[in-house]
Parts: structure tokens; sequence; C-alpha cells
């Protein structure tokens, strides 16, 4: 790390940055969408998690040769990195955010074009396409010191980081998470602190800084506190009308993936908390007029988030909970800043895709239950084999257990050349009409 | 040359039930301890690629899941599994995660299922300690239905499998010598059976093969195979057509479970974990890339061969996130390539066998 580079990091960080984005934010044309009239009144917290997430990616530009920088997996225990004060880039998060803005299939072309197949996870289609290209909506992202990947997710984002590490010559630590498939036991728990103690030697080295065991702690408190702060903030759509739906916690959740650990991401989820109870304090609903109440199952199809959102809410429909937005919650109740390394492992290790689809039955059955849900609405998606395999059997299931009606959506997370609009109308006009009976 | 061939596998089963009461046991890819199951008189019968329609399992499974994990789902669906009495599912990929889970959680199929979690490279001393925990672990839920381990038993199939490894490897060595006289059919068909038959009666197979086969072979064009498996298996009868010796594998259900030659070690867990960590490098257990590249390379340069050939199965994402720089870094070092991309058991289309002809043609 140079003193110049640091500098200039810390000079963008807090006067540089801040001035530079309002002056493009005012310079910005906006495009406006005529209001759709079955939505309630927008959540005002949206323009606050701009700026947090622009800034973000903005900052970012500024890391190198200023603070080491890490690549993260969604799932990855990224409190120990933050303790050596790593700069965290979130891959998915940017695939997302490409998907939302409807570049997933150009930078899967760039990825294919070398070799990589297109029946592949979209996100690291995406992610590899932009290291060959150097293209994203985000401006650039900066170069790792340092890949860090928890197979507690997938098995993919192992076999995509191991080929980001081999492209830049960096090394690649992963966190290996044994999946649960009756119960994990305490070999499962020692073998993973064995790793995070195996761990720390890597990243003093990477980051130039001595472990610091009391940082991490309060580290973890954060973590632990934003994690609770989030599962509030899903919480509050147990009210009727829920003051959010889902689409809308799809685009909230960026800050629990991306900055958990962070001060920044707690205040916002405290901002959002507040602004959500007085919504249902004054009965604010995310729809005027919600008559069904749905869940979602499955991470989002991002280029189809509006269109859907639209959708729906023309029906009176409702999304008020779902499996993906709640996975950055579900487990957080292990987690204990007096005994960090163990707790994370269980936090880390139970997450839904690493957990048999029986307790994901049970967690569906509980949602379904506590939310008051009529309908569901299950994607599957094309990418993501831990998420989508068994989703036949669940649809079943949950029919046969609870008299849940759903809907299967053939699709994928971004990459819009598998999709056919056509064939999810007919599902989902199918669907409409058997929830409406 | 049929002494070299068993009785089909329902039979065997059957028999292997009756004669030896053993246990047979439905087992899915790829890397798992069976000489502990073997200790407890359970035979091990893997289910790669069922020759099997696919039709129930699609009420399960999307379109876009590989055909290893549809087919050993057909085959339960099917009730074909009935004389089995019990399964093991390793912990291979996305997919044969989630098909354990459909197994176990959603289908009731009456059936003890066991699971085994193999550590992720790259390995650590964490990896090690873990790895022979799961041994233990295994073994001991395996006790609860089948009653105890007998560790000299253990130790006696441990050292059974070292000598069946030798034999595999001793056949591997002189066909990449060009010292073998069986075709790349007969030589698959043959060592396949490894994935059902017991090793009592797979070992004197292979010792027959190798001291009957033992011979100078046609100079044939060496090439190597990587890949899952030899399937379809009209590849082979292909590459036996246009002269083309497979000198070499890197097959996940062939060398890559290769033993390497064994440490010495008391313990017949510690002899397993040894045995494990000095396998050839593997997609389902996170390999690095280099190792896998030069893996392949020293089999190119021993062997002598043009070049390989990638079976790969529609939809395995281990094998297809590492082909781009596999191809690359085998083209850099002069070493051309061919990727076949099928489903299991549709055979080979006359597209894709135009492409592999062109390819040897190429390459000779
Ligand atoms: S979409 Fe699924 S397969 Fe892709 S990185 Fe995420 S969890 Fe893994
Ligand atoms: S072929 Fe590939 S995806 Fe299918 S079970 Fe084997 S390793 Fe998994």
């Amino acid at each position: 790390m140079t003193f110049f580079k640091e500098l200039r990091f810390n000079f963008m960080k807090d006067l540089g940055g801040p001035a530079l984005m309002s002056i493009s934010r005012k310079g910005r044309k906006r495009r406006h969408r005529a209001p759709n009239p079955h939505f309630g009144p927008a959540l005002k917290s949206a323009t606050r998690l701009k700026e947090i997430m622009t800034r973000h990616y903005f900052l970012s530009r500024y890391t190198e040769g200023a603070k080491p920088v890490a690549w993260v997996t969604s799932g990855a225990p990224v409190e120990l990195l933050r303790a050596f004060d790593f700069y965290t880039i979130y891959p998915e998060n940017h695939g997302a955010l490409c998907g939302a803005k409807k570049l997933g299939p150009e930078l899967c072309a760039v990825a294919e074009e070398h070799g990589y197949h297109r029946d592949l996870c979209s996100y690291a289609r995406i992610d590899l396409g932009h290291y060959f290209s150097g293209k994203s909506p985000a401006g650039r992202l900066p170069k790792p010191d340092l890949l860090f990947a928890s197979n507690n997710i997938c098995q993919t984002v192992v076999y995509w980081y191991r080929a980001l590490a081999h492209y830049w010559d960096i090394p690649l630590i992963l966190f290996d998470t044994p999946y649960n498939f009756e119960e994990i036991n305490d070999s499962d728990v020692s073998y993973m602190v064995q790793q995070f103690e195996e761990m720390i030697p890597v990243l003093e080295q990477v980051s130039g800084q001595p472990f610091k065991y009391r940082n991490f702690q309060e580290v973890v408190r954060i973590a632990r506190d934003t994690s609770l702060a989030w599962g509030e903030v899903l919480a509050t759509m147990k009210a009727r009308p829920a003051p959010m739906s889902i689409f809308d916690a799809f685009v909230h959740l960026a800050p629990i993936v991306s900055l958990r650990g962070l001060p920044v991401a707690l205040e916002y989820y405290q901002t959002l908390l507040k602004e959500l109870k007085e919504r249902v304090d004054r009965g604010t609903g995310a729809l005027k007029d919600e008559r069904k109440r749905l869940m979602w199952d499955n991470i989002a199809i991002w280029y189809k988030v509006r269109d859907l959102a639209d959708l729906f809410a023309e029906q009176g429909m409702n999304f008020v909970t779902a499996t993906y937005t709640n996975a950055w919650t579900e487990t957080i109740r292990y987690l204990d800043d007096q005994r960090p390394m163990e707790s994370m492992a269980r936090v880390y290790s139970l997450v839904i895709l690493n957990n048999n689809l029986n307790h994901r039955l049970k967690l569906m059955e509980r949602l379904i239950n506590e939310f008051e849900v009529d309908g569901l609405v299950i994607h599957s998606a094309r990418s993501c084999k831990p998420y989508s395999v068994g989703q036949y059997d669940m649809k079943r299931l949950l029919m046969e257990r609870l008299g849940v009606l759903s809907v299967i959506i053939e699709a994928d997370i971004t990459d819009f050349r598998v999709y056919s609009e056509e064939q999810t109308r007919t599902r989902l006009e199918a669907f409409f009409e058997a929830i409406d009976a | 040359m049929t002494q070299f061939y068993g009785p089909s596998r329902k039979r065997y089963i059957r028999q292997q039930k009756q004669t030896h009461g053993r246990h047979p046991f439905g087992v899915f890819p790829a890397h798992y301890p069976r000489e502990i199951l073997w200790a407890m008189n359970v035979l091990p019968v893997e289910i790669w690629d069922p020759p099997l329609e696919v039709s129930h399992a699609n009420a399960h499974l999307q379109p876009y899941i590989c055909s290893v994990v549809k087919l050993g789902l057909e085959l339960i669906l099917q009730g074909q599994c009935d004389d089995l009495d019990g399964f093991l599912f390793p912990h291979t990929c996305d997919s044969i995660q989630n098909l354990a889970s459909i197994v176990y959680d959603y289908l009731d199929i009456k059936k003890p299922c066991y699971f085994f979690y193999h550590p992720k490279a790259p390995y650590r001393s964490s990896s090690r300690q873990y790895y022979l925990e799961q041994l233990q672990t295994l073994a001991s839920r395996l006790e609860k239905q089948l009653g105890p381990l007998d560790l000299s038993e253990l130790k006696q199939r441990v050292q059974q499998g070292e000598r069946l490894a030798y034999v595999l490897r001793e056949l591997y060595t002189l066909r990449a010598r060009g010292e073998l006289c069986a075709s790349n059919t007969e030589f698959y068909r043959v060592i396949r059976q490894g994935e059902y038959l017991h090793p009592d009666d797979f070992l004197p197979i292979l010792e027959g093969f190798l001291a009957d086969r033992k011979g100078q072979a046609d100079r044939l064009c060496p090439i190597i195979l990587s890949g899952i498996l030899p399937n379809p298996q009209e590849i082979l009868h292909l590459l036996d057509n246009l002269e083309a010796r497979v000198a070499e594998d890197d097959l996940l259900n062939c060398s890559r479970r290769l033993l390497q030659p064994p440490v010495a070690r008391e313990d017949p867990f510690e002899a397993l974990a040894e045995n494990y960590f000095a396998m050839p490098p593997c997609t389902t257990k996170d390999s690095p890339l280099m190792e896998r590249v030069g893996f392949l390379l020293q089999k190119a340069a021993h062997t002598d061969a043009r070049g390989v050939i990638f079976c790969m199965v529609k939809f395995c994402e281990p094998e297809f996130f590492d082909l781009p720089q596999m191809v690359e870094e085998l083209k850099e070092k002069g070493l051309a390539s061919l990727v076949v991309d099928s489903e299991l058991n549709q055979g080979l289309s006359g597209q894709l066998a135009t492409r592999v002809e062109a390819f040897l043609e190429m390459i000779r």
C-alpha cells in the first residue's frame, strides 16, 4: 500500500467522492416511468440505498494500492476479512446489477467466446465476461488481491473463483462447509473452526496487517446486529397490508450482502426499519389493494423484477416473503461475539443452500404460515442447481401438506436468452385464475 | 474372450446376497471409501449410466440436470433398486448433493441412506483430519445397520484395494506403452466391472486379463480421454475402427480414482486417508487447475499422445468450468483437444462421429 494512494482513497471517501457524486447526480437526466396506480407510495429510504451502493462501487476505483481488495462470494464469512480492513467486492451482487440493467447476455456472450459453456451459472459467466472485457455498469471493478469463497451456497463458486485465481494468479481462500445432509456435528464444526485458524496467516500476509481479535469481535457484533435488523425489516411484511414487497427487498438486500459487518449497513437498515414501521402504523402498503399474499422461491429474475412487480400488482398480489431474502437472517441467531469462530461456523454452514431439502420444506411451511401466504411462485433458475433441484417435489409436497397453490417459472437469474415471455405469461395467467377461484 | 466378464449386475447382486449374505448398496458417483463397505460385507454397486430411458425422473428434475443424476433417479423410480439394502451418496457436486436430499427427504424409499462428505481442495491439515473423521463417522453409522466393523477385516480389505489398484496400474502402464493387446471397447468393458463386482471376483478377472493380454499391441494413434466416463460407448467403437488407441485417461470413473502406490500405515483408516489424498487431481475435489493440467501433460508425455478428447456430460458444471483453461493450456503446450458433449446413452450422432474422425486425421 502506498501512502499517496491511501491519501487519495481517504480523500475520495470523505470529500471528493461525495462532491463528484452530487455533481453527477445533478447532471444526470432521470427517466421517469409513469407511476403504477396499483402501488402505494415509494420507499423514501431507496434514495439513501442508491447513494450507499453507488458510493461503494465508486470508491472501489480508488482502492488499488490503498487498501487490500478481496472478491467474496455472497455466503462467505466476510467478518474475518473486515478485521483486516479488506475492501470487498461481491461479484454476485455485480452480476445481479448487470442482470437488472439487462446486460446479462452481452457479458455472458464474452465468456462464451472464451469457451465457457452457455449452461454454466450466468453470474459466473457475467463475471468472467467482465474479466475478459472490462465492461461493467459500475464503471470498473478493482482487481482483487485475494479471492475468498465459500461453498455454502454452491460448488459452482469454487470452480468459478478457481478460474479467476488461475487467470490473475492470486490466492484463493476456500471456506469449505460440509453440506448438512442430516445434522452438522462437532467434527464438522471443528473442521470449519480449524479452517478459520488456517486462514489467518494468509490474510495477514495478503493484507499486511496483524489479526486484531477485538476488532474482529466488533465486526461480528455489527454483522449480527445488521442481520437481525434485516430480519426485522423482512418481518414487517407480516403486517396486512405489507409495507413493502419482496421485489423491494430484492433491491434493499444489497447492503446485507455486500456491506455486512460495516456500520453503514446497520445504520441503513435501522433507517429502513423505522420507515417501514411508520408505514405499518399508518396502514400504508406496498400495494394500494393487497388482495393476495405470495411467497417467492429462489433468486430474483433480475431483468424482470420490474415487469413482474407491475404484473402482480395489477392483480392485487403482493410478495410478502421469500426464501432468498430470508437467507441473510435465518441463521444469525447462532452468531456470538464471545465464541466468534465456532458460532460463525454454524451461521454459515446452516444457510438454506447448505442445508438439506427437508429443512427447506419446513422453512417454507413456517414462512407460509407466519406470513399468511396464499400462493407460491417458484423460479426454477437454470443457473442455480443447488437452489432449483428439488423444487418440483417441494411444489407437490407443499400442495399436499398445506394446500398451497403454486406455479413454476422456468427462467434464469440474468440470462434472458432462456426466458420465454409467452410461456411465463401463460403459466401465470393460469395461476392467477386458480388462486382467485 | 468372455471369461473376462462376470455375470450381469442384476444376477450378480442376487447371487452375492444368496451365497455370501452381502448387502448390496447403490453408490452414486464418485469418491468413497469402498474398503470400509467391503469390510462390512457390503457390495457397493455404483450407479453411473444405467441403460434406461428417462421418463419418471422428469417429474422430479429440471431439463437442465445432467444425465448421471437423471438416470440414477430413474433407476430408483423404476423400482430397479429393490434388491439393494441401502444407498451411499458421496458429495460430488451440487446436482448429486440435491439428488441425495430428494431421495432421502422427499421420496419415501424406505431404505437406509448414507452420505459422505469429502473435504474440498486446496487441502490443508484440517482437511486430512476431517477426512479421517469422516471415514470413522461413516463406519460407525454403518455399524448401526450392519453390526461392528472388524478392524483386521478392514486392514485386509485396504490391502486388497491396494492390490487391485496395483493390477489396474499395471494394465494402464502396459496400455500406455502399447503393450496391451486389447481394444478400447474391451479395456473399458473389463475395468468398468469394478463398479459392481466384489474385489474377490474382480481381482482374478483383472489378473487374468493382464496375463492374457500382455504383449506388443498394434501401433495405433495414441490419444487421451478426459471427462466423467467413457460414454457414449459408441465413441470407443469408433476409436477402435479409426485405429486410435486410448493410451491413457483422466476419467472420473476410471483413473481419477486409481490409487497411487500406497504408503505403509498400520492404522487402516490412516491408510485410507493417505491413499485418498494421493489420488490424481479431480474437478469434484476442487483440485487446482494447474494440477489437472500437469497431470494430463504428464500422461501425454509418457504415452506420446497426440491429443485429448474431452467426453463431457451435458450440464456437468464441474467439468465444463475447467474446460476452457484446460484446452488453452494444452494448446500452449502443443496438445490438440476435442470436446464431445452428449447425453449419456444417446449414442454418437453422425455429426459428432465426423468431428472425431476429423480430429484424428488432424493429429495423426
Ligand atoms: S446462482 Fe446459484 S450456482 Fe450461481 S453462484 Fe449463486 S448459488 Fe452458485
Ligand atoms: S456428470 Fe457432473 S454434474 Fe453430473 S453427477 Fe457427475 S459430476 Fe455431477
